[in-house]
């Protein structure tokens, strides 16, 4: 799937990626470092997601962080996961209502 | 720290509380129904590992937050933004309300951090006699490990033999291990792990039993596998009397 337009555009959005499960990378927008931060991102959703299912907490949905200047968003799509990388990071809450609601998902 | 953790554990929504450090070493937890000690060491060790990677992407961090379909985890920076230190995390069902909750973290943070300054934290002091609320009029369920848990669980079974028996966990790597039933794989450990919660829902801390037994029956000779996970669901379904309670149980373990 493509990096949903609405989240490309935004100004607080300062680079974006698609990348599959396993982190390899499928589309990047402004990231200098995609390959990197999809392995990353990937096996963050991986490692987080393994213990959600021992905690019982079901499938992964999205993930969030944040630090003092800057967050990203990581929501999974299917089989790919679509990551926003955010400054400032006060800006990460409206990026991730508005990722929910262009990949379609009910707000947890 | 433990009055601190009892804190973040009274929040509606809140199944556990955990601190661990920047190795993934337990340092204290306190938890309800299915999240004994040995479930928090496991899965301590594997939140230290998505730190360690978030702070691949960036190395100040103070929040994580991850959403799962049946509930929340919330991971609290307990040291400086930059610094590998001490983590609370918070594992939360889908009732929590998280703005309400951000702020009571946040305090129990802040207390938790002093306590790190002062040198007041102390490392190892987890045990499952502590794990689960310190209700002084539930004595006798709290030195098994548990208490009344979940919103809507019924009355626990009062007979401590039968509770004792209870502080058992799917983890393979927990120190109790996975002593009297076998998973095929992760998936199916995982499985057995909803199903517990789930049961625990209805039936209280004493879910776990009730799971280990329907293992043994529904998969006698061979380790448990989600090819059986269908006849073990209604096996447990069995445990409840409550016909609503029932089919809600059913239908939250429609998806192995």
């Amino acid at each position: 799937m493509p990096i949903p337009p609405v989240i490309a555009k935004l100004p607080e959005v300062k680079s974006a990626l698609v990348s599959d499960r396993q982190g390899g990378i499928v589309e990047v927008v402004r990231e200098r470092e995609g390959e990197s931060a999809a392995a990353v991102v990937g096996f963050l959703s991986s490692t987080l997601g393994e213990a959600g299912e021992h905690l019982g907490l079901g499938a992964l949905r999205r993930i969030a962080y944040s630090g003092p200047a800057r967050g990203a968003v990581v929501a999974v799509a299917g089989a790919e996961l679509v990551a926003a990388f955010v400054e400032p990071p006060s800006s990460l809450p409206s990026v991730e209502r508005l990722l929910s609601g262009a990949l379609g998902q009910k707000e947890a | 720290m433990e009055d601190i953790l009892q804190g973040v554990l009274d929040l509606s929504g809140v199944s556990a509380a955990i601190v661990f450090d920047a190795a993934g070493k337990l340092v204290d937890c306190r938890g309800r129904a299915i999240y004994d000690r040995a479930l928090c060491e496991h899965v301590s060790g594997t939140l230290a590992k998505a730190v360690d990677t978030v702070r691949l992407q960036q190395e100040a961090w103070e929040s994580i937050s991850a959403y799962f379909a049946d509930g929340k985890l919330l991971l609290q920076n307990l040291g400086e933004p930059t610094a590998r230190g001490h983590v609370l995390a918070v594992v939360a069902d889908s009732s929590l309300n998280t703005s309400f909750a951000t702020v009571a973290i946040r305090v129990a943070t802040n207390k938790l951090r002093k306590a790190i300054a002062e040198g007041t934290l102390s490392q190892g002091t987890a045990d499952p006699q502590r794990t689960g609320p310190s209700n002084p009029g539930s004595s006798q369920l709290a030195a098994a490990g548990m208490a009344s848990s979940a919103a809507g669980s019924q009355p626990l079974p009062s007979d401590s033999k039968v509770l004792a028996n209870t502080g058992v966990s799917w983890s393979k790597s927990s120190s109790v291990g996975l002593s009297r039933v076998a998973a095929a794989n992760p998936a199916s450990s995982a499985f057995l792990a909803r199903c517990a919660k789930q049961l625990a829902r209805h039936v209280g801390p004493i879910a776990k039993v009730y799971v280990e037994e329907s293992v043994r029956r529904v998969s006698p000779e061979a380790p448990f596998s989600l090819s059986a996970a269908a006849p073990l669901v209604n096996d447990l379904a069995a445990q409840i009397e409550d016909p609503a309670d029932r089919a809600q149980f059913c239908k939250a373990l429609e998806k192995p």
